[in-house]
């Protein structure tokens, strides 16, 4: 059971067609994910996390490559062969204040994917079914007829991840899911999510930009930037003996709530992330890196295994 | 389980619509406008049982042809004796069926055309929307003289050709609406949940454009029952003797020098119900705007 | 040292007076900055942080937004009692604001020149060209290319947006800047850029600023004094080495420990249970004993006043579980 692949992308892309040019959101990225695990992907605005996560979950046609969910290429599945898949693989949005239909009470949005896909049939066990998941969310039963714009972000995010786990599934997207939450709130939502791998053996693909959020949480990180994925290793190591650049930067920028003592010193990166339009063949952080040698101009690095389970995609390594 | 309906009985809370209804009547204007709607619907709707329609309303009678406004003819009487408070209330039967009617039908055609246009977007949108920005080119009137000369004058011939206009300014507010509601994330998360696309617009996106749907819905019926009477007063609207208000008007032009109230008063007729309905139609607006949530 | 205070406010009361709700957004809070010092004001959604700042401008809302009591000093000018002609002066010239969000902070059909250009004219007697020549030396100072002060705003990305707003900012100088959430828009590694470039350019023009942020991380960075608000109040207040390694309230507390980058992996966060409370009806006693680990019944009885830690000239916290002199938080690093 541990070792069970539960989902594997290979080589995925996804282009969208802009005035300026092709725009390479994801551009070869491959993973696995074993069940019950959870893996990290993290990457500033822009570097193409958010459109990896819509296009496992075929809500973006991918360009090219190919996911596999429990052994099934999913990839050419049209809206309606994905139907039935959409119980085992669901989503938890960034966004509590968008994703619930403003006209919906908690009720309806949450018994609403039990219904969809006749999970049960009598009006009372649906009814039961939904008080059952408020309460496992954390919800207080009081809650059954508001409407979402009267409940605060955290008990909207609770209700979304109500109605991803309402339909029982193996593996939840989690696209930046604390994000828009205060930080006394984000740490109930992360507790509660972590309990819920614990008690259902879910398996999270967790997007974030904010790493200390995903050490926290991961098993695995992949680090993103500009549609690649330019290191990916088990969480301890990438924190221990983080080797890209990139990851390095990305770990120093973020401010430790830490005064005085041994506090690290800062390493700050040049210039801002581009967008992956009309990209050249060469190294996609060079113009931001700082040890730049003459092997970054010759082609894009591809992930390399620089040490057991550690994948780097820099040519300087 | 009676337990659970126990519990949506003790957390009932107030619905959006409980919600609109408790802002709408802290304006003054709404529920003056409401207030008029109610009296003439309620008029409206009686008026068959209160005037007969054979004697009262067409039924001539010379002898009392052209009476100024007094004690027996509140509004007076018209060229053929008929009196002008009994044709003005059963007229309110007309332009309210013809005006709700129009807009209803309206309504169907619009929304159903727009929601697909802004849905879809791409080659569709361009189809459907260029279609109604040639039939918006060119003047509402025009195109139903054309219609009402086409399928014969009748009420219902009317109806039908004052709807085109409705439709197409339907059409374009709801796919404007629908367009914004599309690339909200709770689209994408009944995605997600494996909702079909036809639930999806039917269930989730156009609930969502209800208020500038309800607000131009009122609007709408005012501006409809100018054009039926105007069509009426051009004399290819409702068909004579029937007291349309346009009808009325048109009947008045003659006698505006000796008995001018023929015009004022089928005038204020139509001037105040619009006014009402504008009135409600803004308060509407501001009740339904989100912003004016706490 | 009252004189040597950029900002003094004292007591000051904000309400919103809504048609449903009396919001008590501000309750009667006393801070203080120094010149050349940097107060970092940090609490949740909702703490009254925003209406803090903008009362200082006088900015704030009205309606609904009524400032009942207080007084603001800047410079010893009180503010509230300001004519708004002075008040206008003030503004800009004096105190300058960053706000939150750079992508609607900046006029989209005006150059960039012409933006930071306008404020300098106004404030300073300076025409147009002059105006733009001393924009351009602004732009350079927060980083960015002279030349590029005849690009429009879309032509910038977030992080450069906030660095003209920077920019306009500093143009004339001001004594005191307040920047409310400065860096939450932007990404990690921009963030650390333009946390960078606010030290340095305070430093340089031996500003004082006001930091108004949710993130504890940016306050270590950038602040000297740190004071902590809840539900429209300073819980606790003092230098930064007070308030974040011998913290003694336990809103702060709760604040730290439901940080997931200070601990291992693995490990049960500590969240602070239960929500902020309703501002529009606020517990009696103190705002946070419903939420408190260690409230007792003496807590919902009063509201507790901000009091000197151990006798402590700059350490103040408002809790009254400290009349009991045998009081430790739990996780009290200082073992005191």
């Amino acid at each position: 059971m541990a070792n069970k692949t539960i989902l594997e992308v290979q080589n995925l892309t996804k282009f969208f067609n802009t005035p300026g040019g092709q725009l390479h959101a994801v551009d070869g990225v491959s993973f696995k994910i074993e069940e019950g695990k959870t893996l990290g992907i993290v990457g500033e605005s822009g570097c193409g996390k958010s459109t990896t996560g819509r296009t496992i979950l075929k809500l973006l046609e991918p360009t090219g490559g190919k996911i596999l969910f429990d052994g099934q290429d999913i990839t050419g599945y049209s809206r309606k062969q994905m139907r039935p898949l959409r119980q085992e693989m669901q989503m938890v949005f960034q966004d509590p204040f968008s994703s619930l239909d403003p006209r919906q009470t908690v009720m309806q949005l949450i018994s609403e994917p039990i219904i969809e896909h006749k999970l049960l049939k009598s009006k009372a066990e649906i009814e039961a079914r939904t008080l059952e998941l408020m309460e496992t969310v954390g919800l207080a039963e009081r809650y059954v007829n508001t409407y979402p714009h009267e409940l605060d972000g955290g008990r909207r995010q609770r209700i979304g991840i109500a109605r991803a786990l309402a339909v029982r599934p193996k593996l939840i997207v989690c696209d930046e899911p604390v994000s828009a939450l205060d930080v006394s709130i984000q740490a109930q939502i992360l507790n509660l999510l972590k309990k819920l791998q614990k008690d259902l053996g879910l398996t999270y693909i967790f997007i974030t930009h904010d790493l200390s959020v995903v050490k926290y949480f991961s098993d695995d990180i992949a680090v993103m930037y500009l549609g690649q994925m330019v290191e990916k290793a088990p969480s301890d190591i990438l924190f221990q003996n983080p080797i890209h650049p990139y990851t390095k930067a990305l770990l120093s920028a973020i401010p430790l709530p830490i005064v005085g003592g041994d506090k690290p010193k800062r390493q700050l990166i040049k210039g801002e992330i581009t967008s992956p339009v009309n990209l050249p063949d060469e190294c996609r952080f060079m113009k931001r890196c700082d040890c730049v040698q003459e092997c970054c101009k010759n082609g894009n690095p591809q992930l390399r295994e620089v040490e057991p389970n550690h994948f780097v995609a820099c040519s300087c390594v | 389980m009676a337990q659970a309906n126990e519990l949506k009985k003790q957390y009932k809370k107030r619905t959006l619509a409980q919600e609109t209804w408790r802002r709408l009547v802290k304006n003054p204007g709404a529920m003056l406008g409401l207030g008029f709607l109610g009296l003439l619907i309620m008029a409206a709707a009686l008026s068959p049982f209160i005037f007969d329609y054979e004697v009262d309303v067409i039924g001539q009678n010379m002898s009392e042809r052209l009476m100024a406004p007094g004690a027996a003819h509140w509004f007076g009487t018209d060229e053929y004796g008929r009196d002008l408070f009994a044709r003005v209330i059963y007229g309110a039967r007309y332009s309210l069926i013809i005006g709700v009617g129009s807009v209803l039908l309206g309504l169907v055609v619009g929304t159903i055309l727009g929601s697909q246009a802004g849905f879809h977007g791409g080659v569709i949108d361009s189809i459907i929307m260029r279609g109604i920005d040639i039939f918006y080119s060119i003047p509402n009137i025009m195109t139903a003289v054309v219609i009402v000369s086409l399928l014969g004058p009748s009420t219902v011939n009317l109806m039908i050709a004052l709807a085109f206009s409705c439709a197409s300014s339907f059409a374009r507010i709801v796919r404007a609406s629908v367009m914004t509601i599309r690339d909200q994330e709770y689209v994408e998360s009944s995605y997600a949940m494996g909702l079909p696309t036809w639930k999806i617009i039917v269930k989730h996106i156009l609930p969502n454009c209800l208020s500038p749907i309800i607000v131009q819905i009122t609007l709408l019926i005012g501006t409809t029952i100018i054009s039926a009477s105007s069509l009426s007063f051009l004399g290819i609207g409702v068909p004579a003797p029937a007291p349309e208000w346009g009808a009325l008007l048109s009947a008045g032009r003659g006698h505006i020098r000796d008995a001018s109230y023929m015009c004022i008063i089928p005038g204020l007729a139509i001037m105040f119900t619009v006014l009402a309905l504008n009135l409600l139609g803004d308060g509407l607006r501001d009740a339904l705007d989100p912003k004016m949530k706490k | 040292m009252a004189e040597d205070l950029v900002l003094d406010i004292k007591n000051l009361v904000v309400h919103y007076e809504t048609e449903d709700a009396d919001v008590h957004a501000v309750n009667g809070i006393d801070i203080s900055i120094g010149k050349k010092r940097t107060l970092g004001l940090v609490g949740e959604t909702g703490a009254g942080k925003t209406t803090t700042a903008l009362s200082i401008l006088n900015l704030v809302p009205n309606p609904p937004g009524v400032i009942k009591e207080g007084e603001i000093f800047l410079e010893g000018k009180d503010v509230l009692k300001m004519s708004s002609a002075d008040l206008e002066k003030m503004r800009g010239n004096d105190v300058a604001m960053i706000f939150q969000d750079p992508m609607t902070a900046l006029n989209p059909v005006m150059t960039v020149g012409d933006q930071i250009g306008e404020s300098i004219a106004i404030h300073q007697n300076l025409s147009k060209k002059e105006a733009f020549e001393k924009a351009k030396e602004m732009l350079k100072m927060v980083g960015i290319a002279e030349s590029r002060a005849y690009d429009y705003p879309h032509q910038f990305s977030g992080g450069m947006k906030q660095r003209v707003v920077i920019a306009i900012a500093l143009a004339c100088s001001p004594q005191l800047l307040i920047a409310d959430e400065p860096t939450t828009a932007l990404d990690v590694t921009i963030q650390a850029q333009v946390l960078e470039l606010m030290k340095m350019l305070i430093q340089e023009q031996e500003m004082s600023m006001l930091l108004i942020t949710h993130d504890l991380g940016v306050v270590a960075e950038v602040c000297e004094d740190v004071a902590v608000m809840y539900a429209g109040r300073i819980v606790e207040k003092g230098t930064a080495d007070d308030v974040f390694n011998h913290m003694r309230h336990p809103y702060t507390e709760g604040l730290f420990d439901s940080l997931p980058n200070l601990k291992q992996r693995g490990e049960e966060l500590v969240p602070i249970k239960g929500l902020m409370p309703d501002p529009s009806d606020l517990p009696p006693g103190c705002a946070f004993a419903p939420r408190c680990p260690y409230a007792t019944e003496e807590c919902s009885k009063a509201v507790p006043q901000l009091m000197p830690v151990d006798g402590s000239e700059t350490h103040f916290v408002a809790c009254s579980a400290y009349n009991h002199p045998e009081f430790r938080l739990r996780g009290n690093k200082d073992g005191k």
